[in-house]
């Protein structure tokens, strides 16, 4: 027997509504392969979604889920985490939902370095209201809102989280799944932030108006923009322009996590230790 | 939607209820074993079809990449798959020429 997904699935919610040949059927089964590869039980695994195409994924899997508001899975993940230090937090969101509206929360989840796993599926535009400039939309390309082209410099994802200080920051595409799984155990396996930028298509609203108009033509764009972390090392300036690198790009094992940390607050509440001060932490400022 | 049951002694098998004919199967499988045929009743007017299952080499990118759990590959241990010969590149190549359309014989 092939591997079974439909123990972890929704039966009662499929086919899923989205289009023929999305991206986003794809990270579902590599998230289903990676949860099964890491031996966690679906009682002790919750999925959280916002709004979007990828605010369907906590649909369709059998784990908690929760399906919250535009923009604030981060922040309703760090809740579930703070109550529930022994379970496991995936978010998903999609470019817009992870890095327009809900920025924000985007980074300071980083920057707490608390123990969720952020799947962000970027596929360049806001897909589920037709078209319009994401944060990751490339220059020059035709949306609804900039019929003209769109003139407005795009956002690195993975550079943000780097920068904000997630402990585990990887960039994959949906091109090659089996590679998709192996770095999202790994980052499922690190204890900390894991942020993925996670590369993937939408030849419907994307596509339709800048010559991508199929699945496979859409998902050739995405290879000639990406190139493994190695390669792209050795490229020129020049060429970095115009390519992202994929792989892990940061994995710091010795960053402290925001639940461990809070144990001492609760320690100190509870009469078991001092106050917390500046000598508990290496970092002064 | 119901469970699906892994057919005996067969390479890959396909839900047609769950496939949607996005045509990435078809554009993966480097030995020509998938193929789209025309189907009225279907949304975008084609379905999977099973061309040559005795060419399956078992390398499970079909099953990897479909985004809607239509289609499946045995495992391995469970059957034993054929190697890849130059006939099955040709059809792949000819098939994926067809705009993924099943040839014509």
């Amino acid at each position: 027997m092939a591997f079974n997904y439909d123990q972890y699935l929704r039966l009662e919610k499929m086919p899923t509504l989205w289009c023929w040949g999305c991206g986003d059927g794809v990270i579902l089964k590599a998230v289903i392969r990676a949860i099964e590869t890491c031996g966690w039980k679906q009682d002790d695994v919750c999925v959280v979604s916002g709004i979007g195409c990828s605010g369907r994924f906590s649909s369709y899997v059998d784990f908690n889920t929760v399906h919250t508001t535009h923009g604030r899975t981060v922040a309703f993940a760090t809740g579930i985490k703070l109550m529930h230090p022994d379970k496991h937090v995936i978010c998903v969101a999609g470019d817009g939902d992870a890095l327009a509206i809900g920025g924000n929360h985007t980074i300071h989840g980083c920057r707490r370095n608390i123990d969720i796993k952020l799947i962000v599926i970027n596929n360049f535009i806001y897909g589920l209201t037709n078209s319009q400039t994401s944060p990751t939309t490339p220059q020059g390309m035709w949306t609804v809102s900039q019929k003209s082209g769109n003139i407005d410099p795009t956002f690195n994802a993975c550079d943000l989280a780097i920068a904000a200080g997630a402990s585990f920051v990887a960039r994959e595409t949906i091109l090659d799944p089996k590679k998709l799984e192996k770095v999202l155990v790994k980052g499922f396996q690190h204890r900390g932030f894991a942020f993925f930028d996670v590369m993937s298509n939408c030849h419907i609203n994307l596509g339709r108006k800048n010559k991508m108009q199929s699945a496979m033509e859409n998902l050739e764009w995405i290879d000639s923009i990406t190139t493994p972390l190695k390669k792209w090392e050795a490229l020129s300036d020049e060429e970095k322009l115009n390519k992202f690198p994929t792989g892990i790009l940061k994995h710091n094992e010795n960053a402290r996590e925001y639940c461990d940390m809070y144990e001492d607050v609760k320690a100190y509440h509870q009469g078991k230790r001092k106050a917390i001060t500046q000598d508990d932490f290496a970092k002064k400022i | 939607m119901s469970i699906i049951k892994a057919p005996e002694n067969t390479p890959v098998w396909v839900d047609e209820a769950r496939c949607k004919a996005c045509d990435i199967c078809v554009s993966v499988c480097p030995a020509g074993v998938l193929a789209m045929r025309l189907e009225p009743t279907s949304t975008l007017g084609a379905m999977i079809e099973i061309v040559a299952a005795e060419a399956c080499i078992g390398c499970n990118d079909c099953e990897l990449n479909c985004p809607d759990f239509a289609i499946y590959v045995a495992d391995k241990s469970e059957f034993k798959f054929a190697k890849l010969s130059d006939q099955a590149k040709e059809r792949a190549e000819a098939i994926k020429k067809n705009k993924y359309m099943k040839l014509s014989a």
